[in-house]
């Protein structure tokens, strides 16, 4: 069987994997930048494609059977360019390394980690200190977390926030029971109805049409004056001009963001996530999508990537099916 | 009975401790710096909430609850106290301080600072779009506390909660909860060491514990070792803990406990004689991790259960010593 691993990232992955593949499978790796000339042999010949992307006018890959996404999202794939009926399976990884980063940045916020520690480097103030019965920050034992977005991730970081005391809501489209220390999963319809309990809210959906713009001024003024919220999903869940105007005129407390309006390109390689200088802004910790960006989730990815080679030679059930073979 | 509030930590708990009293107890609140009126108000004080009592404290012959309104008893000479006195002290800050402790680590791994620093100035450079560094995280991670009680414990739960492997050290025998995968006894201290990615100071300073982190123990860590004080400053060797951050003996470190503090004269000191602030790799906070409003609180609610008890002749919490 022939395997072809198509750009950097599944080169990469290709290199990360080498000792966990079959000795029966055949690799071709075609490295960015891809040489184009190397394609009509390779993609001929392979059984399986490795990749996170294949073009339209790519040459006919007429014995792929196996689509192999290196990647969780599988719409850079063209389809309709490659055999019909071919299975889809894509690789997961980075539910830890996002869950550390929300209870991570949920701690940072109520601790105001930031705003202590950069006065105390900067002009050693003591102001917030116990020594000074100075101003004090808060904790997230007995805090109310909201998470909108059930799903892998959100089970995640439901299942790290709940030792810390934190009471667990969640929001999600489809009916979904309640793991143990989470008090109740609304429906999303419902989301207008947990909000104003929550001191942290974090969004963890994906980003489809019942979720574009789903945090509008109207949701945002729902939420406590002093709850956080923290965006790891994508930056369309949240409209921008909203959550900028509350943050600056602290109608929220703070927010973490990972996920931006806007991404450089080859134009712009130094364009901000944003038209609104949120940079700026004290109370919110801004982070470049790379919320789910660690060697474990690297190290995951591959190992998945590789059980699911392994299985396919081998003629056993897939894991991470998107789109199931017919 | 009355209650004397001395010195500036115990005045500034002193409005919600009295909050939460009961009984009928008379409350004065004196600044530790005007002698006369100290006198005046130990002569006849049956309680002392304070943080500090040295030889030179006028004479207290009423004195029989000395109620430290924190953990950390070391600012007490015992010896310099009355006959007959018990001495207690106060938690509720257990939670707070498991907080801080992990939030320190998982900052760290996941070089919060570096990556928000950079794009705040406007930089892609942490992002897997233009191809970034990948950074780490605390899962899988080896932590080893050090001094497993009340506060040691409330960090080894929250770092098993983040799948840390969580160890332990203890100056005497204990239980092992179960989110300690080994309790090593106080003498194999430097084993453990050698086995941390992180190591959180949760043990109070006494004589056999200043200075317990020196040079030689900063060796025996891991070179990228990653230590969180919480404790007590002078529990780590001022100088060899500088010189180990500067010179990369160990990779990092937070401390929110440090050697130096405020006073009348210097009211914002940098918190040691060495410039900790130059470090890139040093989280510092004024000491402020039980700062909470939950913990003032829960601590306020104790102190002042505690003091309800003495007044109705009831047996006291949190015992420490009596003389």
């Amino acid at each position: 069987m022939k395997a072809l691993f198509l750009g950097g990232v599944a080169a990469d992955t290709a290199r990360g994997i080498e000792a966990q593949l079959p000795g029966s499978l055949d690799v071709t790796i075609i490295d960015d930048p891809i040489d184009r000339r190397l394609l009509p042999a390779a993609a001929g010949a392979a059984d399986i494609l490795v990749s996170n992307h294949w073009l339209a006018d790519y040459p006919p890959a007429p014995k792929v059977r196996l689509v192999q996404s290196v990647a969780t999202g599988v719409d850079l794939f063209e389809l309709a360019a490659l055999p019909a009926g071919v299975t889809v399976c894509n690789a997961f990884g980075h539910e830890t390394a996002i869950a550390e980063y929300v209870v991570m940045t949920m701690l940072a916020l109520h601790h105001r980690l930031f705003e202590i520690s950069g006065e105390f480097r900067e002009r050693s103030s003591w102001r917030t200190s116990w020594v000074e019965g100075g101003e004090p920050h808060g904790e997230v034992r007995s805090s109310t977390l909201g998470i909108i977005g059930y799903g892998r991730v959100g089970r995640e970081v439901a299942r790290r926030a709940i030792p810390f005391g934190c009471r667990v809501l969640a929001a999600n489209r489809t009916q979904r029971p309640a793991e143990p220390g989470v008090e109740r999963v609304y429906p999303l319809a419902e989301l207008d109805r947990m909000l104003p309990e929550c001191d942290t809210v974090a969004l963890c959906t994906a980003l489809g049409p019942e979720t574009t713009g789903l945090i509008d001024a109207r949701r945002l003024a729902l939420m406590k004056p002093r709850a956080f919220l923290i965006n790891i999903a994508r930056g369309q869940v949240v409209d921008e001009d909203a959550l900028y105007a509350a943050l600056r005129d602290r109608r929220i407390a703070g927010a973490a963001i990972d996920v931006w309006w806007q991404y450089p390109n080859a134009a712009e390689p130094h364009r901000r996530g944003s038209r609104h200088p949120f940079h700026e802004l004290p109370n919110a910790i801004v982070t470049p999508h790379n919320s789910g960006w660690t060697g474990g989730m690297v190290r995951r990815r591959w190992d998945e990537v590789a059980e699911n080679l392994g299985r396919f030679v081998r003629g056993e059930p897939l894991i991470n099916i998107v789109t199931a073979g017919g | 009975m009355k209650a004397v509030f001395l010195g500036t930590l115990a005045a500034s708990q002193a409005a919600p401790i009295t909050s939460f009293i009961s009984e009928a107890v008379r409350t004065e609140i004196v600044d530790d710096g005007d002698r006369p009126r100290v006198a005046a108000a130990l002569a006849d004080a049956d309680i002392v909430l304070t943080g500090a009592w040295r030889r030179s404290h006028p004479p207290a012959p009423k004195l029989r609850l000395l109620q430290v309104p924190l953990a950390g008893t070391d600012g007490i000479d015992v010896a310099a106290l009355p006959k007959g006195v018990t001495l207690c002290n106060a938690y509720g800050h257990e939670a707070a301080l498991g907080e801080f402790a992990v939030m320190m680590f998982l900052a760290w791994r996941h070089r919060l600072f570096d990556i928000a620093t950079s794009f705040r100035g406007g930089s892609w450079f942490w992002s897997p779009t233009v191809g970034g560094p990948a950074r780490g995280e605390i899962g899988g991670q080896t932590v080893g506390i050090v001094g497993l009680g009340h506060i040691g414990s409330e960090v080894a739960r929250r770092a098993a909660a983040l799948e840390c492997r969580v160890l332990a050290v203890n100056r005497s025998p204990r239980e092992k909860p179960p989110s300690v995968e080994r309790l090593f006894p106080w003498a194999e201290l430097d084993r453990m060491l050698g086995e941390c990615d992180a190591i959180v100071l949760c043990c109070a300073l006494t004589p056999d514990t200043a200075g317990l982190i020196d040079e030689h123990r900063l060796r025996a860590m891991k070179r990228g070792a990653f230590l969180v004080n919480l404790a007590r400053g002078p529990i780590a060797d001022e100088d060899a803990l500088y010189h180990a951050l500067r010179d990369g003996v160990i990779g990092g470190a937070a401390l929110d406990t440090w050697w130096r503090y405020p006073s009348a004269a210097e009211p914002e000191p940098r918190p040691s004689r060495h410039p900790f602030h130059e470090l890139p790799n040093v989280i510092m906070t004024p000491h402020c991790s039980p700062r909470t409003a939950e913990t003032i609180a829960r601590r306020s609610r104790e102190v002042a259960r505690n003091i309800d008890r003495f007044a109705r002749g009831e047996p006291l919490e949190n015992v420490v010593a009596t003389t």
